[in-house]
């Protein structure tokens, strides 16, 4: 083959060529001084990696790090997440929405007195519940089986929109139709409770 | 906000190394500050080097390194695992610094029209010539020669970080180092 200035570019990605090139970059400067650059910027680049003391940095990170507030972990699936997140949001949302629609305000708003005895009842129901729970739960936790399972998602779920109606609750506390909303998820929360217990004696 | 005595607390919290990538991994979904820790370790000199050729000064780089860190802890649930931690890290410090590369160039458009930000003055040696000269260069020729050539990685690699196939790298590394010689010819007639 008879090497030409202008086979460098093809040389320089076929290294079958390289011989020829190099033969004619011995008759020519130019080729000489092309094929030296480019071994150069291969055996240059290396030395441009940058390193430096940098000793605050870790330390600068590490706070930063710490700053953040810890995601409480998901012991859930994401469909389940999914799940849970529509079924709160839907929950709020009927509760948010429902009374401005329906609800005659004055009838249904409570009293003080009908109010510090309706907290009263709620708080009592609330803790006898809590006193299955505590009843069941171990148990429940334990237990491997897919009704178990089913169970503790319900259980959860239903924690959750407690949770949310109360926050709702709080905000409105003479609302009376939020009040009898929360009983009835206590309510049933207190009858999964005593159908997962009947179940787990039957089994 | 993290106080004086914490951060001399954190000085001395004793560092856990996880011996494979998967325990490394749940650590840090555990946000555990000691699996980040062995990342930096690990992946922070390379990260450092890159993003000081990214970012143009130490400071920046340092800081475009602190933002890697912190995002790769808030996503730390959304990686899949299906490239290694490093070149995801490699990812993000990418990202992190051409964000903080365009948060600069807005300062600088705002105060100094007209400045430019590298010093013309001459450099006669080659590795000086060659640095200046990457500063020239496409940005994404740039980050394939800077990845493969500077900091060794490979190809498979750096279409990982980069998300283009392997024969893009290949072929933007060959036209980044013929822009290279190109730029060094002419710096040197």
């Amino acid at each position: 083959m008879i090497f030409q200035c202008g086979d460098l570019e093809r040389a320089l990605r076929t290294p079958e060529l390289m011989p020829d090139a190099r033969a004619h970059a011995e008759r020519c400067e130019h080729c000489r001084t092309q094929l030296y650059l480019w071994a150069e910027i291969s055996r240059v680049a290396p030395e441009l990696h940058q390193d430096w003391e940098s000793d605050r940095l870790w330390p600068r990170i590490q706070a930063s790090l710490m700053a953040e507030p810890v995601k409480a972990r998901s012991r859930f699936s994401p469909f389940l997440r999914l799940t849970l997140a529509a079924a709160a949001t839907i929950a709020l949302a009927v509760v948010l929405l429902y009374p401005r629609h329906t609800m005659p305000p004055a009838d249904e708003l409570l009293t003080d007195a009908a109010l510090s005895q309706v907290q009263q009842a709620e708080a009592a129901y609330a803790a006898s519940i809590a006193n299955l729970a505590a009843v069941a739960g171990p148990e429940l936790q334990k237990s491997p089986s897919p009704l178990s399972a089913a169970y503790r998602e319900k259980l959860t779920m239903l924690d959750s929109a407690i949770a949310a109606l109360k926050t709702t609750a709080a905000q409105n506390p003479y609302n009376a139709y939020l009040r009898s909303e929360l009983a009835s998820l206590y309510g049933e929360k207190k009858r999964t409770l005593e159908e997962w217990m009947k179940d787990a004696k039957r089994n | 906000m993290v106080g004086a005595s914490q951060l001399a607390l954190m000085g001395r919290l004793p560092t856990a190394d996880y011996q494979s990538e998967a325990e490394l991994l749940a650590a840090c979904r555990r946000r555990e500050i000691g699996a980040f820790e062995q990342l930096y370790r690990t992946h922070g000199a390379r990260l450092k080097s890159i993003a000081y050729h990214t970012a143009g000064n130490r400071q920046d780089a340092e800081d475009a390194v602190q933002e890697t860190f912190l995002k790769a802890y808030r996503a730390i649930d959304g990686f899949t695992g299906a490239s290694a931690i490093g070149t995801w890290l490699c990812r993000i410090c990418i990202n992190a610094c051409y964000d903080l590369v365009r948060k600069r160039q807005l300062e600088t458009d705002r105060t100094q029209p007209e400045g430019p930000r590298i010093s013309p003055q001459p450099q006669q040696a080659l590795r000086a010539q060659l640095d200046q000269a990457l500063g020239r260069i496409d940005a994404r020729r740039r980050m394939v020669f800077l990845l493969f050539a500077v900091e060794g990685m490979k190809h498979s690699e750096i279409a990982a970080i980069l998300e283009i196939p392997e024969g893009t790298s290949k072929a933007w590394l060959f036209e980044a180092k013929r822009e290279l010689q190109r730029l060094l010819t002419e710096t040197r007639s």
